[in-house]
């Protein structure tokens, strides 16, 4: 075991800077997921393909029609609540209708998120793409001076953006009208609809949301990794699951946290464990193992989007 | 008289017969490759290679009137697709042989079952350590690992005299877990001492933390093991935490998309090809310019192992004189000093392919003969 790591506060604080920035995108990406769990009960599994094809509609955007990036990231949100909207329309709402239990909407949308996969590699076939340096600079910056702490103008973005949206979303939940119907429609859908909420609008408002944080998501983990490929989202996926379990289901701002924990675990496991690279995931999830076994609710207990 | 020239004329007639016994018209030529998913660059790369090499055979007349015919499915980079895909192979489709599968890992899982089936199988993209050794119907055209990084290492230490070096490669693949272990004993071989060794697993996407650890024991070369689809996110994040030391890639970096994609990350890329697309071998220059017609891009070193393991086979079933899969298999070993694309080609007696190798490096955005 090397111990000259450990007394190293460059490499340290080097870690945590990559460790947070890694939590974040979990983080952004948890968010939407765990909104329509909190409203709807069910699982989305088709919000991985959904983040990866707006990761896509993002490449197309800024790579082929030269937007910068403010627009390519609007491209992207439109994409991401177009898409999710499509997955309401078919995938969830017909079953809705029939009076379908949540798990037959879980398989739904993993056929959903099958077919969006299959297309993108129809589509845009298997090589990797990545955004055009004109989009953000790559060079890093090093703090305090060429030996310092590294961060790159992705990560920069990426810790800011996580930031804003945990706030705005929480704003949104607690503060606007739309929000309390979120949240009364979460609490129970059929008293909401007796209350004269709109309860479809409302999913549907959900699912816009979402689509549009999976769409930010895609981006920010695009100029992250730099690595646009129709399986971008099978990696993802199970640690965003891990996540919003690890935050508590239907919790915003746990989503966040949860994301954070376990990106400074997987990347100070790779730093500082020997032979850490590889069970890092084992590791990661160990620790969600721990946590769990004390808070079985996640971290911030099964507050749904209700609980303001 | 006449009886016995009667009876002589249709012995005579009967033994010709017998000997001219022809070639079935129709020859169906197995392949598995990856068609879709992060490998399938190699596996179309190597499909296509494939199909102009059956075009141009049957074109050229050249097993007489009988043509190959290609059979392909995808074997989706998985070791149960793959076992399936070479049952269907082998007992529904009956080919004579199977070209692939695309990656060693695949490989190990289905080609026992070639194996055991006694139907030849012609790796043109595996590089691991031990495919021939899953048994004598086992061959490959593509040069492994141990042949091409011993020359591809003295190389490098020629020109940069290097002392350290540091090694990131993907633990849960086996191509990449056997580069890695073969490079670590180049390496040591070559009094290169390895100061850092990192891994990641498949799906992985960010490797900074990895580079990092590697970067901070300043090694004078590093040396990368991955498939193209970590290949060039690797070769960006090692840019990008500012790594400037020469780069050594495995043979995943064989592959234009490092270049197409990986832009300015790739210049001074290094890598050990087998075959290298500007080569002036005429054989060579004709396939790229073939290729580069009927795709309308030019070939990458899977295409022309594709291409040649065409020309392996159509020759081996041309001495045979039978598409018996014993027949074929035995011939194939007889295979040596035959003019190919890839230059001038034997099989060994473990039917590994012998063929000069070249260090290649990436120069104003193109491969170039590393110097």
């Amino acid at each position: 075991m090397d111990l000259s790591l450990f007394k190293d506060p460059i490499f340290l604080a080097q870690n945590l800077v990559d460790g947070l920035s890694r939590g974040a995108l979990y983080g952004v990406y948890a968010i939407g997921f765990t909104l329509i769990f909190g409203v709807l009960d069910i699982l989305n599994l088709a919000h991985a393909a959904t983040f990866m094809w707006c990761a896509f509609a993002g490449y197309i955007a800024m790579a082929e029609l030269g937007l910068p990036l403010p627009l390519g990231l609007a491209a992207a949100m439109l994409a991401g609540a177009a898409i999710a909207l499509l997955l309401e329309l078919l995938a969830f709402r017909p079953l809705r209708r029939e009076g379908a239990d949540k798990l037959s909407a879980m398989i739904s949308s993993i056929g959903a998120s099958l077919i969006l996969v299959s297309l993108a590699e129809a589509a845009f076939g298997a090589q990797t793409r990545r955004f055009p340096n004109s989009v953000l600079d790559p060079k890093p910056h090093f703090m305090g001076g060429t030996g310092g702490v590294r961060i790159s103008n992705a990560q920069i973005l990426i810790l800011a953006a996580s930031v804003v949206l945990m706030v705005a979303m929480g704003l949104f939940i607690r503060r606007t009208r739309m929000g309390k119907a979120i949240r009364a429609v979460a609490a129970n859908q059929k008293a909401a609809r007796l209350l004269g909420i709109d309860v479809n609008g409302v999913i549907v408002v959900t699912f816009l949301v979402a689509g549009a944080l999976a769409g930010a998501a895609g981006i920010l983990v695009a100029l992250l990794t730099n690595n646009i490929v129709p399986g971008m989202g099978s990696q993802i996926e199970l640690r965003g699951l891990a996540v919003v379990i690890l935050g508590g289901m239907g919790n915003i701002e746990g989503a966040v946290l949860g994301g954070f924990i376990l990106g400074l675990v997987e990347t100070f496991t790779i730093a500082y464990v020997p032979g850490g690279s590889d069970i890092k995931d084992a590791i990661a999830f160990f620790i969600l193992f721990i946590i769990l076994l004390v808070k079985p609710n996640g971290i911030m207990g099964k507050q749904k989007a209700d609980r303001a | 008289m006449k009886r016995t020239l009667l009876i002589m004329a249709i012995s005579v007639a009967a033994i010709g017969g017998i000997q001219a016994a022809p070639l079935p018209a129709t020859i169906k030529v197995g392949s598995a490759e990856s068609l879709t998913g992060d490998n399938a660059s190699y596996g179309v790369s190597i499909r296509h290679g494939i199909e102009l090499g059956i075009e141009e055979t049957n074109a050229s007349g050249f097993l007489g009137s009988s043509k190959f015919q290609l059979v392909i499915y995808d074997d989706k980079a998985d070791k149960q697709e793959g076992i399936s895909v070479f049952n269907k192979l082998i007992n529904d489709d009956k080919v004579v042989t199977i070209i692939g599968p695309t990656l060693s890992g695949t490989a190990f899982a289905c080609i026992p079952v070639a194996q055991k089936a006694g139907v030849p199988v012609i790796g043109t993209s595996l590089t691991a350590v031990g495919i021939t050794a899953m048994g004598n119907y086992v061959f490959r055209d593509s040069l492994p690992q141990a042949a091409v990084i011993p020359g591809t290492l003295a190389a490098v230490a020629a020109k940069y005299k290097p002392k350290k070096a540091a090694l990131l490669f993907q633990a849960d693949q086996e191509y990449s877990k056997s580069e890695a272990d073969v490079y670590k004993a180049a390496l040591a071989k070559a009094g290169i001492e390895l100061v850092a060794s990192e891994s990641y697993s498949k799906g992985d996407a960010d490797f900074r933390t990895q580079l990092s650890k590697l970067a901070a024991k300043k090694p004078d070369i590093f040396v990368f093991c991955s498939l193209i689809g970590e290949a060039i996110p690797v070769l960006q994040q090692a840019r990008e935490i500012g790594i400037t030391a020469p780069i050594l890639g495995g043979n995943g970096f064989n592959n234009p998309n490092v270049i197409k994609n990986g832009k300015e990350a790739a210049e001074g890329l290094i890598v050990g090809a087998s075959w290298f697309v500007d080569s002036k071998n005429p054989k060579s220059r004709a396939f790229v310019a073939s290729y580069t017609k009927k795709y309308g891009s030019s070939p990458d070193q899977f295409a022309v192992q594709g291409y040649t393991a065409v020309q392996i086979l159509a020759t081996a079933i041309k001495n045979a004189g039978s598409v018996d899969r014993a027949a074929i298999r035995d011939s194939l070993t007889k295979i040596k000093g035959l003019d190919t694309a890839l230059g001038t080609f034997s099989f060994d007696e473990n039917r590994d392919p012998v063929h000069p190798s070249m260090p290649i490096t990436v120069k104003g955005g193109k491969y170039a003969l590393f110097e």
